[in-house]
């Protein structure tokens, strides 16, 4: 279970989480719903490490992990996909997708089955292998950030705005995948965030939302 | 005319390599650490002191003069591994997302310390020891005398491009220098130390100045004021080619070295200002240097 415990962070001088406190699963999908602003990329780079909590803890499987860096999350299973994909543009597909599984370590043996892994749950990324992580399309760019945060995110995922930006057809297509993956990988923990959840209300098993900082339960815009 | 062509180029091209191995650590550690290291020179002119202070005990411990060769490398790894973890550590990694102005502070007082402390311990004359450059002796090639050490220079810094290039692209410190350079958070949740990486590109950085200065000092000697030379003119060359690129950084090192060499034939007067002549030309038509570009950080 990733537990986040009356977390407070600041960014840029602002309170932008406000006493967060939630648990995801081992194996759940939650979504955290918010509009821009609200706080949802603060919150997963505050799962990754990138930013240094004002109070607060969170514990993965009951420890505290607060104090490792954010390169020691990928060794501990969390994998990140960032909302705008930020993949390495000199290297193709392939040598993306295996950096991070290189940077934690593991022998040639376990990335090579890693890999042959994410490529059959996605199978558009073996047709991209070779090009660079420079030239992709909105659409295939999200596909191979999914790809690349499976590679470490053998126990919890977090992707931010997936679908932000993406055709219908496109969306519809890594929605596809993202129910493969719940039936496929069913131990590994997602969080998504969204600013509507249309395309992943049936993938997930439980809505969060988020507004000005602060999570709860239920969706305050709608009930003003 | 040809000959003095050929003589030229040879000059131009020795003087490019050195220029070279103080510009490419100048821009690997900008592109890495995104800090412009004002102390950079010091490593050169400390690089410098150390191969001739090494290199006269090992002709005055009456050693085979040979290993003077290795000597000049030895000279620039220990400078590399006594200070650069060292300065990283406990000089520059406070300083990291801080303002630029503050960085370049840092690094200013970093050099005049490093210039008392050299001028403390080696004196203000200077140094000569130039063995190696003896044993290689002159080729006579058409009549025209050349200094074999020009040449073993220039392959020098043609093998060190090559190096680099190589460890950027198929080794895993270098992927990891790549992604770095690229997108640093994004490196960190991707499992990558970035702390380690700062370390080692920054001691490479070091390393490759410091071997500038230890295979200059056969041919100029070591004095006061080697290092700030040393630092301006690397900066030339670091923005003629574009801050951060390895190969532009020797193609704008064969410029410098050769307009240089021109100068000293031709013009003599001009042959300090003649390196900023052409970074002043270059930047006003490409202001992001030769290879360099607006958008994409890359190595
Ligand atoms: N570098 C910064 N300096 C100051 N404030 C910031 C900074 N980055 C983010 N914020 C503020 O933090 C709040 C939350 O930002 P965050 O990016 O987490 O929102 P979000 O929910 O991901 O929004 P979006 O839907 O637009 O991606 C916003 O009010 C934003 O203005
Ligand atoms: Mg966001």
């Amino acid at each position: 279970m990733l537990e986040l415990d009356t977390v407070r962070v600041n960014v840029g001088g602002f309170l932008v989480l406000r006493d967060v406190s939630f648990a995801i699963d081992a194996g759940a999908a939650t979504v955290l719903v918010g509009r821009n602003g609200a706080g949802k990329t603060t919150t997963l780079r505050t799962l990754m490490g990138l930013l240094p909590l004002e109070g607060g803890t969170i514990r993965l499987d009951g420890r505290d992990i607060h104090r490792v860096p954010a390169h020691g999350r990928a060794a501990l299973g969390m994998g990140y996909a960032p909302e705008d994909r930020r993949l390495i543009g000199d290297f193709n597909v392939e040598e993306n997708l295996l950096l991070p599984a290189q940077a934690i370590g593991l022998n040639a043996a376990e990335r090579r089955r890693r890999l042959e892994d994410v490529y059959s749950l996605l199978p558009e990324l073996p047709g991209l292998r070779t090009r660079p992580g420079g030239s992709l399309s909105g659409g295939q760019g999200k596909m191979v950030a999914l790809g690349r945060a499976l590679m470490v995110g053998t126990s919890y995922v977090f992707l931010d705005e997936p679908f932000q930006g993406l055709a219908p057809a496109l969306a519809k297509n890594y929605a596809r995948a993202l129910s493969r993956l719940r039936r496929e990988k069913e131990d590994i923990g997602l969080l998504v965030t969204e600013s509507s959840p249309q395309y992943v209300e049936e993938i997930v098993d439980h809505t969060l939302y988020i507004e000005r900082g602060e999570v709860g339960e239920r969706d305050t815009l709608q009930v003003e | 005319m040809l000959d003095l062509l050929a003589l030229l180029i040879v000059d131009g091209l020795a003087d490019a390599a050195l220029i070279f191995f103080v510009a490419v650590g100048l821009t690997l550690v900008f592109s890495v650490l995104r800090i412009l290291n004002v102390a950079h020179g010091s490593f050169y002119s400390i690089g410098a002191y150390v191969a001739v202070s090494i290199g006269m005990w090992v002709v005055s411990a009456g050693w085979h003069p040979y290993l003077t060769f290795p000597a000049l490398f030895l000279s620039a790894a220990l400078v590399a591994v006594a200070l650069g973890p060292f300065i990283e550590r406990y000089f520059l990694r406070w300083t990291y997302g801080k303002s630029e102005a503050l960085q370049i502070l840092v690094t200013f007082a970093l050099f005049l310390v490093f210039e008392d402390l050299q001028k403390l311990v080696f004196g203000v004359q200077a140094h000569y020891e130039d063995t190696p450059l003896q044993l290689l002796g002159v080729s006579d090639i058409g009549g025209i005398f050349y200094l074999n050490y020009q040449f073993l220079l220039i392959a020098m810094a043609a093998v060190t491009v090559i190096l680099l290039r190589l460890l950027i692209r198929r080794t895993m410190i270098g992927k990891f220098i790549v992604a770095v350079v690229a997108d640093r958070e994004i490196a960190q949740t991707m499992g990558i130390n970035t702390t380690r990486v700062f370390v080692i590109a920054f001691t490479v950085g070091v390393f490759l100045a410091a071997l500038g200065g230890a295979l200059a000092s056969p041919t100029s000697g070591v004095a006061p004021g080697l290092g700030a030379e040393a630092l301006v003119l690397a900066f030339a060359v670091a923005a003629i080619g574009g801050l951060g690129q390895i190969e532009g950084a020797a193609l704008a090192a064969v410029i410098v070295g050769l307009s240089r060499a021109a100068a000293i034939h031709f013009a003599p007067d001009f042959e300090a200002v003649v390196p900023y002549l052409v970074m002043l030309v270059v930047l006003l038509i490409r202001p992001y240097g030769l290879f360099g570009t607006v958008q994409a950080r890359r190595i």
